[in-house]
């Protein structure tokens, strides 16, 4: 169900390089791996509503200021900065 | 005469009020124990020595000049790699990280400094917290102190074996999946799991967001209810933090009215044939947990066989939705922020270089089995068989255990993990059976619900056991622990 070139595929969209070598034993773990979440084919979900987070709370929101010091704290995370933006490697070449 | 590595925050207070130590001598006495214990054990990443000399002065200044004590005045703490520290080295165990410097204090952090905590340093974990052994870490495994053949869990493994040898008097640790409870199992030592919100995850790195909580990770429960008091709370930087009204607490008169649930599904895990050797509970786990239950029975405990019906779906539900959020939170470290990767071979590096340079060195194997893993379950044309259907199986977990406490259950009781503390290296090839080692700790993470290990035994190797609460019900489950400890001391 996980061959090669799909496990391939999906290690372009995540961005990480599977060293060749590695390729057979992350598909024989893949394999059992995914054999495992077969289980649950048996579990009737029919009208079960998805669960989608941690708790299920209202939501909440607050005030959209802007905040100088998250934006410091985010703002330190990155490598490079000039007259106040954030540099990056160009996108195209 | 106690050994100061002994000693609980609650030793550490009376202490200091007594003078029998200064917060500086405690620090210093700690630095000296870790400088000449750590080489063996590989509790601690990296040591904040100077912040702990400054915040341990303050506090003996402030006691000298007749100033109240904080409740965690000078108690010598411990992090995990993963929390935060404003201006230290951040590394979550992974080599992506190994120079990244956090900008700021996780909320946590803050209130532990706010109330008088004296951080020693930053513990070993998985990388990114994903492992069950520590042995997952870019810096080398954590043995486990009490028999250093052995693994002492994880992820917080460093954590726990820090507070087991009295590398520190308690320490945080987070939770996703068992990360806290299985390693404070494991080294005989005391973990929490609060309810999902309790306390903020603001300045954790994420590893699954709807699943990871920060807890206490102690030598007594009193310490782990004093720790989690001073951590818990809303947080305006976490959305899904909230305040309950009143803490719930459990008296002795209460207990011949409570009734515990035993889930004969943690008793007899279901696994499938090829691996069910790895899941099953060993003898000795068995053995030491009934010995549990009679000691609560001698405090006129009523307890009852229950049934969780989904828990054999938790381990693949779980293996499914974690991946995909941790897919999308490490999706962030990408070379542009963080740290990057520089080419070995000179050439000019375009962004798409950048990031599969740096994620291609700098995730270990466990990271990157995870990523694609998370990656596929969300990808088209498999959302709704797995990812969608995993979201289903979760809401009837959840379910499970709404079922069993509106039916006149108050808490349930089992083990914390299957098995003893297995060897280095016994189960580091095989990424299924390690998974094994949370198969009774996940179903409390998918549902949301706090749950505590305690030493179920002193002597031989630690064997767990958890108590799991209703929603909010920390103080109920902390309070039966306390009464537990009395019982099992006088055994």
């Amino acid at each position: 169900m996980l061959d090669k070139k799909t496990l391939q595929r999906l290690a372009e969209l995540s961005r990480i390089k599977i060293d060749g070598r590695k390729e057979e034993k992350f598909l024989g773990d893949f394999g059992k791996i995914i054999g495992y979440f077969e289980e649950l084919k048996k579990v009737d979900t029919e009208n079960v509503e998805p669960m989608s987070g941690g708790a299920e709370l209202m939501n909440v929101s607050r005030k959209d200021d802007l905040d100088d010091e998250l934006i410091g704290r985010g703002k330190a995370g990155f490598p490079e900065e000039q007259k106040g933006f954030l540099r990056i490697p160009g996108v195209f070449e | 005469m106690t050994r100061l590595q002994d000693l609980t925050i609650t030793d550490v207070r009376k202490g200091l009020l007594e003078r029998k130590f200064s917060a500086f001598e405690l620090a210093k006495y700690f630095f000296d124990y870790i400088a000449k214990r750590d080489k063996e054990i590989g509790a601690y990443l990296s040591l904040s020595k100077d912040e702990a000399f400054q915040q341990a002065s303050k506090i003996d200044v402030h006691l000298a000049e007749g100033g109240e004590l904080e409740p965690l005045a000078g108690v010598p703490i411990a992090l995990k790699d993963n929390l935060l520290t404003e201006g230290e080295i951040c590394t979550a165990g992974s080599k992506i990280l190994e120079n990244h410097i956090s900008s700021y204090d996780a909320s946590v952090v803050e209130k532990l400094r706010k109330q008088g905590a004296v951080i020693l340093g930053k513990t070993n974990l998985d990388e990114f917290a994903m492992g069950s052994s520590t042995e997952n870490s870019a810096f080398g495994p954590t043995k486990n102190p009490r028999d250093q053949e052995r693994v002492p869990g994880g992820s917080s493994g460093g954590s726990a074996a820090a507070v087991a040898d009295g590398l520190a008097v308690a320490a945080l640790g987070s939770d996703t999946g068992g990360s806290i409870r299985q390693p404070a199992g494991f080294c005989g030592v005391v973990g929490l799991k609060p309810t999902y919100g309790r306390v903020s995850r603001f300045g954790l790195m994420a590893m699954a967001s709807s699943l990871d909580q920060i807890g206490p990770i102690a030598k007594t429960v009193e310490d782990a209810e004093i720790l989690f008091n001073a951590i818990k709370g809303k947080d305006k930087y976490d959305s899904t933090s909230f305040d309950i009204e009143r803490e719930s607490e459990l008296k002795f008169e209460d207990l011949s009215g409570l009734t515990i649930g035993l889930p004969k599904e943690y008793f007899n895990p279901e696994i499938p044939g090829e691996i069910r050797d790895k899941g099953e509970l060993e003898p000795e786990v068995k053995k030491a947990i009934e010995e549990t239950v009679a000691a609560l029975k001698t405090l006129k405990i009523n307890f009852k066989e229950v049934s969780l019906p989904h828990t054999k779906y938790a381990l693949p539900c779980y293996y499914i939705i974690m991946p995909a959020e941790v897919s999308t939170n490490l999706a962030r470290f990408d070379g542009i922020r963080y740290g990057r990767e520089k080419a070995t071979d000179g050439r000019r590096q375009g962004l798409r270089d950048i990031y599969f340079d740096t994620r291609g060195k700098g995730f270990g194997e466990e990271a990157k089995r995870r990523i694609i893993l998370g990656t596929f379950v969300l990808s088209s044309g498999y959302y709704d068989a797995y990812y969608k259907k995993a979201q289903k199986v979760r809401r009837l977990i959840k379910k499970d255990f709404e079922n069993v406490f509106a039916s006149g259950v108050d808490m349930l009781l089992a083990p914390t993990s299957p098995t003893l503390p297995f060897k280095l290296g016994e189960r580091a090839d095989d990424p299924i059976s390690m998974y094994m080692a949370d198969i009774l700790t996940i179903p409390a993470n998918l549902a949301g619900v706090p749950a505590i290990s305690i030493p179920a035994r002193k002597a031989g190797l630690p064997v767990g056991f958890q108590l799991i609460g209703k929603w909010n019900e920390e103080g109920r489950l902390l309070g039966l622990g306390k009464f537990y400890e009395r019982v099992h001391e006088t055994l």
